[in-house]
């Protein structure tokens, strides 16, 4: 056997018995590096006769080629058993919790305002606010209390003064909006509302309320049904039904008070949800809208009933307490 | 109103149960508010709106069952009602000869009956137990017999002991300043002029349409009765007795409109009780009967197309002659067009639309088609302008990581409270924490932050503040204590919040509606620490931000290294415009800068001279260190500042790199830098 053959052969037991890839590198360097074993050989090239050289250098050659592709197939075995047993070692417990960042949540009455700001706008009604600070006027007035009324024993106000008050309705934008806006018109708002009620589960002196109106030609309870239908249905589900009921208020004739019924609340009791009804023409006339032309709709109700019901939330005074334990259940 | 069903079924002839009858005059707009078995009778409760006194009575209630429920009829006792109970000889005036003047136009009517040799014993059982289902007292007989007749028709009645008037005669008048009345319930009123009192020869007897005098109550000696059935205008009911703080079911009654027309009818009814069981000696001949000012129903226009379009469903000529026929109303015309004249039970009837809105209730609201609103109302709708610009403050918060608070407007005032105005006090407060409308949301959400722990709460608030006179305001805050991250594993122990995280979110979040604040030193504010805190101001916006002040904190109940920050939304308008600028494809170069400076420098000052130095190329500047301690100069810091360089068409060699930050370098020693 010559010293290439017998080198080869060598080189391949050692190859085959390595165990790990750093062991392998170095074998490289011992047979193919610059000073390795196979360029030794080929050093040896100059003391053959020269007819002999061509040969000689050719199986030098092809033994490098051949050291070389045994490693490389080495490399490759061991490097997978030495991924397989860095896996093993790496592994990580994925049932750990994983590390917590800080996430803001909307309040949950946010979440129904922008819920009922979705729907309403859809329905093309302008988004628009009175302050909570209102005049007299704007709250009562204008909206067709009478001097002095019982109506107004429904609504115990909190006054700054004579002819100030923390509005008891956010119904008061309508006479704002028609002192500037001529018909046809839609809006809406969404605020605050205070009564000087006793506090309990269901009664607090702060509560908020949504407020709808639109003026036009032949505008009648049968839109209103519609509107106030669609409403129900994108609010609290396709299967949500309407039912309106006869009833006062100052500022609608006719007046009603609106109720749902869905299966899933309370099987599908009645639930009072707000009062509505046609703008009563007296405060169309009022701001020179020509009720033989122009009728329109007016509805509210209160924001606070909404996730009440969404949620089964058995207490209003969760809303503004703001217990975060609380406020996280409703994550949005 | 509470009332037995047994009595309705006195009127009205139905085989329909209590709780039917109750439904459907809840579909009527009478709602029924409760149904229960007292004495082995249905109670209903009824609520009944404010302007529909008409249905505080069985007649009342059981005229719009007959509305309602064609099948229903009504009894030989409703159609007697109807006639008023009258009998041929009842025109002429009481043979009791009591005089009656009228000197008040806020009574519009005053008639009395007279009943002599009574006993003013007890009430038969069964009007006792009737009104004890109605939730009333049974007193004595003629007492009993004006609170169920009242029950009954509506018309409230009140019996005199005729030999305890003086004179006798009847006066209705205003009192006189300095008059005194003690009231049936043991109080004495000190009388005011405008307050209108019923009177005998020597003042007042009773408040009108209110309650009596215990001078003239009946009691079990009374032999001789002067029964009143009188008229008064509502508001001047309503005024006396708000003044006086009397409430009673005939100032109810009143307030919400009688019958003016009915008044007679009342007194006759007590006559045919009375006679029934077995007292037809006492009623004397004649009712004294003084009208001045009988109403004058209004005539009012119905067209039947108008309905239709109002309601949005079809009534009939015959279905409406029907509904307002069996509700009192005269009808002239026909073909869809009518006069329409209300009954004088109905005052609040005065336009075609509140005719209208009765064809709707008696035809029935189910009935009313769903329809969407068509035509060219307005284009769009939805969140516009400054409501769009708030939306995007509280989506911008919420990113921040800070949850959404929403606390009381009204609360007492408190060591948060604006310092720069006073806060409004409300003149009718609910209790002593909510008298004054807050001026600042700050005091609220620190409250909720103490509530939830005050380590690692985070919460903000949009929503309005009040300021003298009557501003309503809205303003934007928030409050960070604690921890900037949830508790977590060791290894990842978060920073906790200060005045630089908070001062983070908030520019981060105003700059979601293009504002880009300033921020002053300031040591204005009592509520925050003198060293640490600033002004913010911005186009459309004004604030503070700052530590909490450390005794502040104490009275707050908070952790000392809270922070805080609200800024009012004076004139936020429209989401700012965005305009696209190309995208460099050349890359960018980092350099450093360390140095010594005075910290009396403010890094403003240091942010402006790099920034004017290097107009072209500086792309961002941020601060990666500040250092102060062993081995730096008392009263210096060291500042390390990093600066990324880009040229929008070639790439920067490291020499024309180093260059520019030579020449920041350069600037930087102008205000007094020393590099390190």
């Amino acid at each position: 056997m010559s010293a290439v053959q017998q080198l080869v052969e060598e080189a391949s037991g050692r190859i085959s018995g390595a165990s790990t890839t750093a062991d392998l590198r170095a074998l490289e360097l011992e047979y193919l590096g610059k000073s390795g074993s196979i360029a030794g050989l080929m050093r040896g090239i100059g003391a053959l006769a020269p007819e002999e050289r061509p040969g000689f250098g050719q199986a030098v050659n092809q033994a490098k080629d051949r050291v070389q592709s045994l490693l490389e197939s080495r490399v490759a075995e061991l490097r997978v058993t030495e991924l397989e047993s860095q896996f093993a070692a790496e592994a990580i417990d994925v049932t750990m919790p994983g590390r917590r960042t800080q996430v803001g949540n909307r309040h949950v009455l946010g979440q129904a305002m922008e819920k009922v700001k979705r729907v309403l706008g859809g329905m093309g009604f302008v988004y628009d606010e009175s302050p909570d600070l209102e005049e007299f006027k704007y709250n009562f007035d204008a909206l067709n209390y009478p001097p002095d009324h019982p109506a107004m024993d429904d609504q115990d106000t909190f006054y700054i003064d004579d002819d100030h008050l923390l509005r008891t309705q956010t119904t008061a934008l309508q006479g704002r909006v028609f002192e500037r806006v001529k018909p046809p018109l839609r809006y809406f708002t969404i605020g605050r509302c205070y009564r000087n009620e006793a506090v309990d589960r269901t009664h607090g002196h702060t509560f908020h309320q949504v407020d709808a109106f639109m003026v036009d030609e032949g505008v009648s309870m049968a839109q209103l049904k519609g509107t106030l239908g669609q409403f129900a249905r994108e609010m609290f589900g396709a299967d949500t039904v309407t039912r309106f009921r006869p009833d006062f208020f100052p500022f609608v004739e006719p007046g009603v008070d609106f109720a749902i019924s869905s299966p899933k609340f309370m099987g599908g009791a009645w639930l009072e949800l707000g009062g509505a009804g046609l703008i009563h023409p007296s405060i169309l006339e009022r701001y020179g809208i020509d009720t033989e032309r122009y009728s329109g709709f007016a509805f509210g109700l209160g924001v606070d009933r909404i996730p009440l019901l969404a949620y089964g939330i058995d207490d209003l005074r969760y809303f503004l307490d703001n217990d975060l334990r609380f406020l996280a259940q409703f994550p949005g | 109103m509470k009332f037995p069903y047994a009595m309705l079924l006195d009127y009205i002839v139905t085989d329909r149960s209590a709780v039917e009858i109750g439904d459907l005059l809840t579909m009527a707009g009478f709602e029924l508010e409760g149904i229960e078995e007292v004495e082995d009778d249905h109670v209903l409760d009824i609520k009944v709106c404010s302007n529909r006194g008409d249905g505080l009575s069985v007649m009342g209630l059981a005229r719009e069952v007959l509305a309602k429920l064609p099948e229903a009829s009504p009894t030989e006792l409703y159609e007697r009602a109807l006639r008023h109970f009258e009998r041929p000889d009842d025109t002429t005036p009481s043979k009791l000869g009591v005089p009656v003047a009228i000197d008040t136009e806020a009574c519009s009517r005053f008639a009395y009956r007279g009943f002599t040799g009574v006993r003013n014993g007890e009430a038969p059982a069964l009007i006792q137990k009737r009104l004890r289902q109605a939730g009333q007292r049974p007193i004595s007989l003629f007492v009993d017999l004006t609170n169920y007749v009242m029950l009954e028709l509506g018309q409230p009645l009140h019996a005199y002991d005729l030999d305890k008037l003086r004179g006798p005669l009847i006066q209705v008048r205003s009192a006189k300043p300095g008059e005194k009345l003690t009231t049936l319930n043991g109080v004495e009123h000190k009388l005011a002029a405008d307050q209108m009192m019923i009177c005998d020869q020597r003042g007042a007897i009773g408040v009108a349409g209110v309650m009596g005098g215990a001078d003239t109550e009946v009691d079990a000696g009374t032999t001789r009765v002067l029964l009143e059935a009188a008229h008064f205008v509502n508001t001047s009911v309503r005024k006396t007795r708000k003044q006086l703080g009397l409430n009673t079911d005939a100032s109810y009654r009143f307030e919400r409109s009688v019958d003016p027309e009915g008044v007679v009818g009342a007194l006759n009814r007590v006559r045919e009780l009375l006679e029934d069981l077995g007292h037809g000696e006492w009623p004397v001949e004649g009712v004294t009967d003084v009208y001045p000012r009988p109403p004058a129903p209004p005539s009012v226009r119905l067209r039947l197309w108008r309905a239709h379009m109002l309601l949005g469903m079809e009534v009939t000529d015959e279905e409406a002659q029907g509904y307002l026929g069996r509700l009192g109303f005269q009808l002239d015309g026909g073909d869809g067009d009518y006069d329409v004249t209300p009954p004088t039970w109905r005052p609040d009837i005065t336009r075609e639309e509140d005719v209208i809105e009765e064809l709707g209730r008696i035809h029935g609201y189910e009935r009313i088609p769903e329809v969407l609103p068509q035509g060219a109302t307005v284009p769009g709708g939805g969140v516009t302008g400054r409501y769009l610009a708030e939306a995007r403050l509280v989506d911008a918060a919420l990113r921040c990581g800070f949850d959404q608070a929403m606390t009381h407007s009204l609360r007492a005032e408190g060591p948060l409270d604006s310092p720069s105005h006073a806060s409004i006090k409300v003149r009718t407060p609910g209790s002593a924490d909510t008298d004054v409308l807050r001026n600042s949301l700050l005091p609220g959400i620190a409250d909720a932050v103490r509530r939830n722990g005050s380590h690692g709460v985070h919460l903000f608030e949009l929503g309005p503040v009040f300021q003298p006179p009557f501003e309503t305001r809205k303003a934007l805050a928030f409050v960070s204590s604690g921890s900037l991250f949830p508790p977590s594993r060791q290894q990842d122990t978060a920073p906790s919040a200060d005045f630089f995280s908070l001062k983070a979110a908030l520019v981060e979040t105003l700059s979601r509606v293009g504002v880009a604040p300033t921020f002053e030193a300031s040591s204005a504010d009592r509520r925050f620490h003198p060293g640490r805190q600033a002004v913010v101001s911005g186009p459309g916006i004004h604030g503070v931000i700052g530590q909490i002040h450390p005794l502040t904190a104490e009275a707050a109940d908070l952790p000392a290294d809270t922070v805080l920050g609200e800024v009012v939304l004076d004139t936020i308008g429209e989401a700012p415009e965005f305009h696209f600028k190309p995208v460099s494809r050349t890359p960018a170069v980092r350099r450093d800068i360390a140095f010594l400076i005075d910290k009396s420098v403010q890094f403003d000052a240091i942010e402006r001279a790099i920034r004017a130095a290097l107009p072209e190329t500086l792309e961002e500047l941020w601060l990666f260190d500040v250092y102060a301690g062993s081995g730096i100069p008392e009263g210096q810091h060291s500042l390390g500042v990093a600066l990324t360089l880009r040229k929008a068409d070639s790439t920067f060699t490291d020499e024309e790199a180093n260059r520019e930050r030579d020449t920041a370098v350069a600037a930087l020693a102008a205000l007094g830098a020393k590099p390190r």
